[in-house]
């Protein structure tokens, strides 16, 4: 698994490296950010291109990738559905919807629905607090949502696909 | 009071550099440029403009501390990591106006005289940040960010860092950390950032709510920016309200503004029939207050006085169909789940902490896990490294004694007296 990248790639990675920062490894976020917007998620091959880019070890790297909450070490779903179980959403049936999202679509919170078109996870406040019980979805707020319009969303999902 | 913060605020569509500029947008560069930096920090301490980001700081002493001949480079960071459960207030900010942002930024890189800002965006905000990161391309060409801006002669190089996401990022040090490229730990407390910051140099950080009060204080003036605040407050305020009222949103009105009327009037009160059960003022490492307390002043001094803390101004409110025990049980199973896991205490404490919780919130719970609760947060207070810990012992120790005969009836009774009136009202 060590192969090497070529030129080109990091070239393209280099670019990214935001400029007024004095040391490769500032670039470690948005180039796993990056990655994963490319490939759904950060994969293997992904932790050794930022390494070798940044100038990390892999375990490094790897110490980032699983701290951060938003990089995903394993495949995804094609969408993603972040659904918020803090405060203010709880107090407006926030675990209730997430129970009928698990039931509804059959897939447990975490995993990919069986075609890959979605995974369901639950996650702190959105700061969407004023629209609760309240979601992400692929980045894009939804809220307030209810139980009929989680189930909405999840068969568009499955269609779109 | 007239929307001063919120004023060119358009959620959908944010005003590109034009529209920003035909509404007076970029006005306090001018007024910026014509004085010299330490005048400014004077005008800010002057105004009392206090820290939004959570902890009340004065920001004019801050950037006073922030020695006039720090080596250079100096860095400005500009905080919108937004996590605190009940807070939503720095998205309008974000995602609303972000030439209101760079130009506040500028503004205030210009009086502390540093030559880069960074600013820190959570990940979930992601499209906010590159729209952010699309405005300040915008005001590069425009020769507003970049070399010798507007003629002046100050340089100021600005970037978008956008997380990966956890709640420990917002912590300052943590947040240097994660620029860094670091694991996003907090740091210890000496030396202190102001003089070994980011990449070891003198760096400031503010929350974005602070920044944004800078270039109408430029404009307007010290005076006129206390006298818009009311009982002792000064400046406007961004108020989140959410829970159990009818129309959460939110609010800018004077600091100082009573909780009363921002829960009942401006975000329409209760449920009919509901009883206000208490509420947080300011995000989820605040303590509770109680009805007693609807006329505090939502101002720093007052709400410290009724033994909480502003915070970042978000009220949560709870009415008589909310059971304070899953409430705090929700508040510790977010800190449990957010801790950075550096140190022992915290990363073990608060797990544990909301495992008793959950057992006297199903009514499982013994009259020693009171007494336990108590003891062990005290200890995990005491004992963690950085102010995470300390902070989500705040709602924990609050609740026990607010609702202490509420935990006091899960025990008793053996159940959850709510979940018996909920179902049966089902
Ligand atoms: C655990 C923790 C999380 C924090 N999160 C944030 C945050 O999301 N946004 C913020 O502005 N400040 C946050 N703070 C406060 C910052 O450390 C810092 O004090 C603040 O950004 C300073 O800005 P101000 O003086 O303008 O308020 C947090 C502090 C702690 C201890
Ligand atoms: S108190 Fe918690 S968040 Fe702070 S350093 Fe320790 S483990 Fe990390
Ligand atoms: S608590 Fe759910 S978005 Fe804030």
């Amino acid at each position: 698994m060590n192969d090497k990248l070529d030129r080109q790639t990091l070239q393209k990675h280099l670019a990214q490296l935001p400029l007024t920062h004095p040391e490769r490894r500032a670039a470690v976020v948005p180039l796993m950010q990056s990655l994963q917007a490319e490939r759904g998620h950060l994969d293997d091959r992904g932790v050794e291109e930022v390494a070798q880019v940044t100038g990390l070890s892999t375990t490094e790297v790897e110490e980032l990738a699983t701290f951060y909450s938003l990089i995903y070490r394993h495949p995804a779903g094609r969408h993603v559905l972040r659904v918020c179980d803090s405060l203010c959403c709880s107090l407006q049936g926030a675990d209730r919807l997430l129970q009928a999202a698990e039931q509804y679509s059959g897939v447990s919170l975490g995993k990919i629905s069986p075609d890959g078109a979605f995974s369901i996870l639950p996650s702190i406040c959105l700061g969407l607090c004023d629209q609760a019980p309240a979601a992400l979805l692929d980045g894009e707020a939804v809220g307030p949502l209810n139980e009929a319009a989680l189930q909405v969303l999840l068969r568009r999902l499955q269609e779109v696909d | 009071m007239e929307a001063v913060l919120t004023r060119h605020i358009e959620a959908n569509a944010p005003l590109d550099l034009e529209a920003y500029r035909s509404v007076g947008g970029y006005r306090s560069l001018d007024a910026a440029f014509a004085r010299k930096p330490e005048e400014i920090i004077e005008i800010v301490e002057a105004a009392n403009l206090r820290g939004r980001g959570g902890a009340g700081f004065s920001c004019g002493l801050k950037w006073r501390l922030r020695d006039a001949d720090a080596p250079r480079p100096r860095y400005l960071v500009c905080n919108i990591d937004e996590s605190e459960p009940g807070t939503f207030k720095d998205r309008y900010l974000l995602y609303g106006g972000p030439h209101q942002i760079i130009e506040a930024v500028i503004v205030s890189a210009y009086a502390l005289q540093a030559e880069k800002a960074v600013i820190f965006v959570r990940g979930e905000y992601g499209k906010g940040g590159h729209g952010l990161h699309r405005a300040i391309k915008e005001a590069e060409m425009a020769g507003l960010v970049g070399s010798n801006i507007c003629g002046s002669g100050f340089d100021l190089q600005m970037e978008v860092h956008i997380s990966g996401g956890r709640y420990i990022c917002g912590e300052e040090t943590a947040m240097l950390n994660a620029i860094e490229g670091l694991r996003p730990n907090p740091r210890h407390k000496m030396p202190r950032p102001s003089v070994k910051g980011l990449w070891q140099h003198p760096t400031t950080t503010n929350n974005v709510e602070t920044l944004v009060n800078v270039p109408h204080i430029l404009l307007n003036g010290a005076d006129w920016f206390r006298a818009l605040g009311i009982n002792s407050g000064c400046g406007p305020k961004l108020f989140c309200v959410s829970g159990m009222v009818h129309q959460p949103g939110l609010f800018e009105l004077p600091c100082g503004t009573p909780a009363r009327e921002l829960i009942f009037e401006h975000a329409g009160g209760l449920a009919e029939g509901r009883t206000l059960l208490g509420f947080i003022p300011g995000g989820a490492s605040t303590a509770f207050l109680l009805p007693e307390h609807l006329d505090v002043p939502m101002d720093f001094d007052p709400v410290a006085k009724a033994g909480s803390r502003l915070g970042t101004a978000s009220i949560i409110v709870l009415d008589d169909t909310t059971c304070p025990v899953q409430v705090t049980l929700n508040l510790m199973r977010f800190f449990a789940r957010e801790s950075c896991g550096f140190c022992t205490p915290c990363r073990d404490g608060i797990p544990y902490l909301a495992q008793i919780l959950a057992t006297i919130a199903s009514g499982e719970g013994r009259a020693e896990d009171l007494v336990l609760l108590e003891e062990l947060s005290g200890i995990i207070a005491l004992q963690s490294f950085c102010a995470f810990a300390p902070g989500a012992m705040i709602p924990l120790i609050s609740s026990l004694q607010c609702f202490h005969d509420h935990y006091e009836s899960h025990i008793d009774t053996g159940c959850c007296p709510f979940d018996a009136v909920n179902k049966s009202g089902a």
